[in-house]
């Protein structure tokens, strides 16, 4: 669980982005957790509040979007999810699927005042 | 008045900075680096008790940095072997991350700093986790899973973070196969269904096959390495 860290690092990533913007409020951190990236979005949450609590940031609210596992078969193209790994298409049956997306760790927009 | 920013940025940017710098340091020595990932008590610290006796014989110049939540023993078992092993303790971290290596490795040319000219091979030692270390770019050729039989032959479905990620899995302790319930063709089967190109050793460090593969998996990465291309 490194949780803790990740948030660390979403609210460096976002004063990076306020760099120019000194003084302006963030109301909502918007960011995109991808199922197998290895990170829980409750706890993210929570580590994310805590993280802020007394900084400038304190009462900006952490948006997170959970991003399943899906899979672009490479015969004919159909995506589909599949949390378990089985990567038989449900289209031509083929099993040689390409993961497209659940492992992200993004972080994706920002609400300012 | 709100206004939403689309920002689109990795969360682990500057983790990832830090790493495409050592990769390309690593790739200015011609070093190949080796990020060992496992559960506690898997077995890393053996193969690389071992490795490094194997390699030390056959002429190579070898440094491992260790890391562990705490003590310093595992780099204390690593430097009987003659070749530079530092301790990474982290306190309470669950993974290494890049600064981490950088802070271990030292600046280059800073006193104190590990020499990276005229080493063949950089292991890195990860703290015994099979969940966080993945995550984290540390400017390696490869990631390395270590699974031994003792653990039960599920962990590829239920760690597909790490089974993903890995170039390598060591499919180790093999010599306990007799003595448990482990199936070795379903743990390979789920392993290469979560990453169809990872590839696989069976080694024990008491009977054979022994590391002899694994050496040799090593000894090609760095061939690769000093004729000039990636370790990829």
């Amino acid at each position: 669980m490194h949780e803790l860290s990740i948030a660390q690092s979403i609210v460096d990533s976002v004063r990076d982005h306020l760099a120019g913007q000194a003084g302006r409020r963030v109301l909502r951190v918007g960011v995109r957790i991808g199922e197998i990236s290895g990170v829980n979005a409750d706890a993210l949450d929570f580590c994310f509040g805590m993280t802020v609590k007394d900084t400038e940031l304190d009462g900006a609210a952490l948006d997170v979007e959970r991003i399943p596992v899906r899979f672009r078969c490479q015969g004919c193209a159909t995506e589909f999810d599949a949390s378990d790994f089985v990567l038989d298409c449900p289209t031509c049956a083929r099993k040689d699927a390409k993961i497209i997306a659940g492992d992200e760790l993004a972080l994706a927009y920002l609400e300012l005042e | 008045m709100t206004e939403r920013v689309e920002v689109r940025q990795n969360v682990l940017k500057e983790n990832d900075r830090i790493a495409g710098e050592l990769r390309d340091e690593l790739a200015r020595h011609r070093v190949v680096c080796v990020n060992l990932i496992s559960s506690p008590g898997a077995g890393k610290t053996s193969i690389l008790e071992d490795t490094l006796k194997a390699m030390g014989a056959a002429g190579r110049r070898v440094a491992v940095l260790t890391g562990d939540i705490q003590t310093d023993r595992d780099a204390d078992r690593l430097r009987r072997y003659g070749f530079p092993a530092l301790q990474i303790t982290t306190g309470g971290t669950c993974h290494l991350d890049a600064s981490m290596i950088r802070r271990a490795l030292g600046q280059p040319g800073a006193p104190g700093a590990v020499a990276l000219e005229g080493l063949d091979v950089l292991f890195v030692e990860n703290v015994g986790n099979l969940v966080c270390p993945a995550s984290y770019d540390l400017g390696e050729d490869a990631k390395v899973v270590v699974l031994s039989v003792a653990e039960g032959d599920d962990k590829p479905l239920k760690y597909p973070g790490i089974f993903r990620r890995a170039r390598l899995m060591l499919l180790h302790k093999i010599d306990l196969l007799p003595h448990t319930r482990f199936d070795r063709e379903a743990a390979k089967a789920d392993a290469r269904r979560v990453n169809p190109e990872i590839e696989i050793l069976e080694t024990s460090c008491v009977t054979a096959p022994g590391l002899e593969h694994w050496v040799g998996w090593i000894e090609q990465r760095l061939r690769e390495k000093k004729a000039g291309g990636v370790a990829s």
